[in-house]
């Protein structure tokens, strides 16, 4: 095989979820009315942003060779936080700060501090006291979700402050700022982990975490760091599902995890550690989200998703496998 | 002896009632091979993970360069200047050559103030080390996974020669070599030590510590149970150290 076929080949295999992205939307613009129209696009895109960042997290996390299962419930306690202080009606404070537009700054760092500080109390367990992340994030999961349910009293915040809503919507290019948001979320972690040494320390670790620590790579720091990152991008996730929502609601968000999970998985990163790039889980997020579209163009009942979903996830795993045989016939 | 580099004095270290070294105390000079010899289980390992930083001792001290040393973690230790090769590689195979060969020591530069990896230069050192020792692997971006298990022990060995440092270790490097890349291997520690660097090599194999070693050290059941020059011992004698057939720190003329 010449060095060209083989640089193609291995372009195809690395961007494979990208191609997939493509052929779905094609098929389905060729095959279901209406679905070719910019409009849809951009639906697909906005619908996408929160999913979106909070993969952003788990997949770093996965990639270190972790595993964060309590990004669902921080998003949503993040949004519960920013819900009480900044919503007017339900069990929203109504909180206003003078000028208005500092709301937003207080409003993001307040949800990224309860996001990194879960992170940071994930990280703290795994790494230091050396507990399965499976299950330390698990309990996460379940508790933080309950401390949403304690501080809500089972009620909602509604009404967010027009400030911080004008987030959700101004647009720009035909994407509300939350999408855009999303995007540079992906454009700059996926800088993050392609370029610099903490990314590419964080993919050998989840490689084989000896040989790194054998190489004098600070395995413990960049760890928790990753943790702490993905909470705080789980935060990051909340504020932006308050936004959407216009408050916070205690299930908000609830079945989040598991379409990121998919979204991840689809997008190429290995449950194993190690394996997965940033673009390729966005292709992931984007995909499962073009699909959503095109069951609710064809009017199939919203309960289909999830069959789908599932399949997706299915095939993902089958296509990694089989990515797999092709590279070691390449190499 | 040329000047000591690292000096152990009665180093141990037990694992709860067990004593893995019961008290290990020998020398390596500045430029000097030493070929550590013993049986399974009689604490070469421990040995090397103590100097290198992987596990700290019970008791005793070591001095390196003259100055007490302990290095509490593999980082301590090579920014002493001391390089470990293990017996189950270190490498990483789900990122490539270039990724390996810096794995923790990355060239950056800075963009905007943040430390952006060099890609290309660093591919530039990889090709000229692996040149120069005569390896040949198809594409320096290729996943160490799907290379063969003497591709990888190469780069390993590359990586050693490469970043020197002042004392290098080596556990059981050649396991995974054919016959001419184990002589290869051997020159490359000839080579590394003609540098001034003091080398510490486990084997099993003793045609291979009499080809390169300038010392042999044999422990047994954690203690030092020979230090001989080799010039000075056969393969015999050295045989009777590591079984404990003569007695301890008896070579024929040492």
């Amino acid at each position: 095989m010449n060095p060209r076929t083989r640089h193609a080949l291995e372009l195809i295999l690395d961007n494979l979820v990208w191609f997939m992205l493509v052929f779905v939307l094609v098929v389905f613009s060729i095959f279901i009315p209406n679905y070719f129209q910019l409009g849809i696009f951009a639906n697909i895109i906005e619908a996408s942003s929160v999913l979106g960042v909070m993969s952003i997290g788990l997949a770093l996390v996965i990639i270190a060779g972790h595993m964060d299962l309590s990004v669902e419930s921080v998003a949503a306690l993040s949004a519960m936080a920013v819900g009480i202080l900044f919503c007017s009606s339900g069990i929203g404070l109504g909180v206003q700060l003078h000028p208005e537009w500092l709301m937003v700054p207080v409003s993001l760092l307040l949800a990224l501090a309860v996001g990194g500080l879960i992170g940071a109390f994930n990280g703290f367990l795994v790494v230091k006291v050396k507990m399965s992340a499976f299950i330390i994030t698990l309990a996460s999961y379940i508790w933080v979700r309950g401390l949403v349910l304690v501080i809500s009293g089972g009620r909602s915040a509604q009404d967010l402050a027009p400030a911080i809503r004008w987030f959700g919507i101004q647009r720009l290019i035909g994407l509300p700022l939350t999408a855009w948001i999303a995007i540079a979320c992906f454009v700059v972690f996926s800088l993050i982990m392609a370029k610099t040494p903490f990314g590419r320390h964080l993919v050998m670790i989840g490689g084989n975490e000896t040989a790194t620590f054998r190489a004098g790579i600070r395995v413990n720091r960049n760890l928790i760091i990753a943790f702490v990152l993905a909470g705080a991008i789980a935060g990051l996730a909340g504020w932006l599902l308050a936004i959407r929502t216009s408050g916070a609601t205690a299930n908000l968000g609830v079945g989040l995890l598991f379409n990121a999970f998919a979204a991840v998985v689809i997008g190429g990163v290995s449950l194993k550690g190690g394996v997965g790039t940033l673009p390729g889980v966005y292709a992931g997020v984007l995909l499962l989200s073009a699909i959503n579209t095109a069951i609710n163009l064809m009017g199939l009942p919203a309960n289909f998703t999830q069959v789908i979903h599932g399949l997706l996830v299915l095939a993902a795993v089958l296509l990694d496998a089989f990515k797999q045989t092709i590279r070691q016939r390449l190499a | 002896m040329s000047e000591p580099l690292l000096v152990l004095d009665n180093v141990t270290k037990n694992y709860g009632a067990i004593e893995a070294l019961k008290g290990i105390s020998f020398s390596i000079g500045k430029g000097e091979v030493v070929a550590l010899l013993g049986d399974n289980g009689a604490g070469k390992s421990t040995l090397v993970k103590i100097i290198s930083g992987g596990l700290e001792p019970t008791s005793g001290r070591m001095l390196f360069e003259g100055k007490e040393f302990l290095a509490r973690s593999p980082a301590e230790a090579k920014a002493a200047g001391i390089e470990t090769v293990y017996q189950d590689l270190s490498l990483c195979t789900n990122v490539d050559v270039v990724a390996n060969f810096f794995m923790g020591r990355e060239i950056t530069r800075k963009v905007l103030g943040i430390p952006v990896l060099d890609e290309r230069a660093m591919e530039a050192v990889v090709s000229k080390a692996l040149a120069s020792a005569g390896t040949r692997i198809p594409s320096l971006r290729t996943n160490v996974e799907h290379l063969s298990g003497g591709q990888r022990q190469a780069i390993e060995l590359n990586r050693f020669v490469h970043w020197g440092g002042k004392l290098v270790l080596l556990d059981e490097p050649f396991a995974a070599l054919g016959v001419e890349q184990t002589r290869r291997g051997l020159d490359m520690i000839r080579q590394v030590a003609s540098q001034g660097i003091g080398v510490v090599i486990i084997t099993h194999i003793m045609q291979q510590a009499f080809q390169v070693a300038d010392r042999i050290v044999v422990i047994r059941q954690g203690v030092v149970a020979g230090d001989v020059a080799r010039n000075k011992t056969s393969p015999d004698a050295v045989i009777n150290m590591i079984t404990g057939e003569t007695l301890a720190g008896a070579g024929p003329a040492g």
